[in-house]
């Protein structure tokens, strides 16, 4: 496959994934992910260096099973959780793709901002992440099998969940 | 400022059954600068831990209160804590989170300490023309007033006029040791900071942990899901099944001298907890009755601003007041050192889904603080009804358990799960009100 190719499918993925999460179309998002996916944003380990082994150190989100994901939908669809009941308005903007082969796989790095609106305290703020999405082939087509996001600010206001992020 | 009368915040008649507190400890802007002058930079306070500072010269930086502060070992190996605030002309001398470092150089003109804060050079001194009252001043950075380490945690206090930090703790050591001597070896932190903060008033975050009365109706949705995994393919990812949820099983409380207090569970699963693997060794080092209690959950508060929880796994929650309406939380996840690495890896696991401002039951509780600080505002509600649940179950007498671990706290409350006790809150609540009293001038009640 050339560059150009896996540039194109890379960030069209991402654009899908920022729509679907966007839209709250969540049974879409989650068939963007493999079987078996992980899901990850590290914490720090000091100002400048993230935590780099998810099992000897603390992430500020791992999730390493389509079950967890699903999960997580269930909680947001339970309306029994007030994180998550009110749910904000947000716009995950990808830039800065860079898209490789490695090996079968297609690895695209990017920044991804996401614009989050918390309705009813009528506030905003921004995630403001690096991140690496690892895609396989399977079938005709391409799946994420790892999402890796360095989240830069890492104070959080409130919360953070797989939607604002 | 308005004049606050501390002693109309708390309407506090046990004897008629009533406890009742006002809104505005929770919402009032002034109060809450006086709990920062009075309670939070006017008497001890937790700071870090020993395992933080490990070597000569490592530091880390933090605030007691609004006033920011260096805790370093100097090179001789003593630890210390003063103020990250250059004596020339006020900059910070460290923005760095921690590190190890000889000297802090501060960037504004250059003067030097060393890891024991003392100063070591001034720039062009000679040349200064300076006048002989300057060589009289004290050029050190500005140590705190008290500085103590209870078996690893490290409190300072920048009020001289304190109690010794052992008298302070009283007898909530006892839980503080529940935690140290998990390990052989003494606790480490596990690497990866989380830092939040939410909308909402401290006390919050403090009444919050120490309230079982909201663990269903908050957490429904985690304990659903909790539900479902015992029977989908969950038994692959062995997680946390809190006991919070057995109606029958035992609970109580102590409420311990100077505001500490602590919410206890019996624990009818203790192999879902990471230290289950160690059990047989644990129990040869401290016996049955203390690994018994290191299994049961443990919520402790050491007033005003540490919290060491054990549920789903072990977290230090440290608590800092930004205001009436806003307050920021550091966490830290810290473990007996040298456990393996499988059961390593399950409490962060475990830490993660419960604990993280990204897990399934901690945004449940922060959300709702902002829910309550926003319903907090209304005037019309003033008092607020949330303090009498157990108080007309009679005199608190001293509990089974706290016969059994050899304390005599102030109170102490052992019952079926059902009470959901609200009396633990007063603890904290009247030490706030003594402290504020004295520290405005009034007699402490
Ligand atoms: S303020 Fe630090 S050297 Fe001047
Ligand atoms: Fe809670």
């Amino acid at each position: 496959m050339t560059g150009d190719e896996a540039h194109r499918i890379a960030a069209e993925l991402l654009y899908r994934e920022a729509l679907f999460l966007d839209e709250r179309r969540w049974d879409e998002w989650l068939a963007l992910y493999d079987a078996h996916p992980e899901f990850w944003v590290p914490a720090w380990r000091t100002d400048d260096t993230p935590t780099a082994d998810t099992s000897t150190e603390v992430s500020l989100l791992y999730i390493a099973s389509h079950l967890e994901l699903a999960e997580r939908i269930a909680r947001v669809r339970s309306g029994k959780s007030a994180a998550s009941s009110s749910l904000p308005r947000t716009a995950h903007i990808v830039s800065n793709v860079l898209a490789e082969m490695e090996g079968d796989a297609i690895v695209a790095r990017s920044v991804i901002t996401t614009q989050i609106f918390n309705i009813p305290r009528r506030e905003q703020h921004i995630a403001i992440t690096r991140c690496e999405h690892r895609l396989a082939a399977v079938g005709d087509g391409w799946r994420i099998k790892r999402k890796k996001m360095l989240l830069l600010n890492d104070y959080i206001p409130t919360m953070m969940d797989f939607y604002t992020i | 400022m308005k004049p606050i009368d501390i002693e109309k915040m708390i309407d506090d008649r046990p004897n008629d059954g009533i406890f009742r507190v006002h809104a505005d400890i929770f919402r009032n802007e002034d109060l809450c600068e006086l709990e920062l002058k009075h309670i939070f930079e006017g008497n001890w306070v937790f700071v870090g831990l020993e395992c933080q500072v490990a070597k000569p010269d490592d530091f880390f930086t933090t605030y007691i209160g609004r006033q920011p502060v260096i805790v370093a070992r100097d090179s001789g190996g003593k630890i210390n804590a003063f103020l990250n605030a250059c004596r020339h002309r006020g900059a910070m001398v460290c923005q760095a989170a921690a590190g190890t470092r000889k000297h802090f150089v501060c960037p504004y003109h250059g003067w030097a300490y060393d890891s024991g804060g003392r100063n070591v050079s001034i720039p062009a001194l000679a040349e200064g023309a300076y006048p002989p009252a300057f060589a009289k001043e004290d050029h050190n950075l500005r140590p705190v007033a008290r500085f103590g380490n209870y078996r690893g945690f490290l409190f300072a206090s920048l009020n001289a006029d304190v109690l010794p930090l052992e008298d302070h703790l009283g007898e909530a050591r006892t839980f503080i040791d529940l935690v140290v001597d998990q390990g052989e070896d003494g606790l480490e932190i596990v690497p990866g900071t989380v830092n939040y903060t939410f909308n909402a008033n401290w006390k919050l975050q403090i009444e919050n942990s120490a309230d079982s009365y909201h663990f269903v109706p908050t957490h429904l949705s985690y304990i659903q899901l909790l539900g479902q995994r015992k029977t989908a393919e969950a038994a692959q990812r062995p997680s946390y099944l809190s006991n919070f949820r057995e109606v029958d099983a035992r609970r109580g409380s102590f409420t311990f001298a100077h505001g500490h207090n602590v919410l206890w569970g019996a624990n009818d699963n203790p192999e879902s907890r990471p230290l289950y693997r160690d059990i047989e060794s644990v129990k040869r080092r401290v016996g049955e009755m203390k690994t018994k209690w290191m299994f049961y959950t443990r919520n402790l508060l050491i007033f005003p601003n540490l919290q060491l929880l054990e549920n789903a796994s072990l977290q230090i929650r440290v608590n800092r007041p930004l205001g009436a309406g806003k307050t920021e939380i550091t966490t830290y996840c810290i473990a007996p050192k040298g456990e393996s690495r499988e059961a390593r890896t399950l409490r962060i696991r475990q830490y993660e889904e419960f604990f993280n401002p990204s897990g399934l039951a901690t945004p449940d509780d922060t959300v709702i603080f902002e829910s309550c600080h926003a319903g907090q505002q209304s005037d019309l509600v003033d008092w607020q009804q949330g303090y009498m649940r157990g108080l007309g179950a009679g005199d608190p007498a001293i509990s089974p358990e706290a016969v059994e671990l050899g304390v005599t706290p102030v109170a102490s409350i052992s019952s079926s799960a059902g009470i959901c006790d609200e009396t633990l809150f007063h603890g904290p609540l009247r030490e706030w009100r003594a402290r504020l009293t004295r520290a405005l001038g009034g007699a402490p009640t």
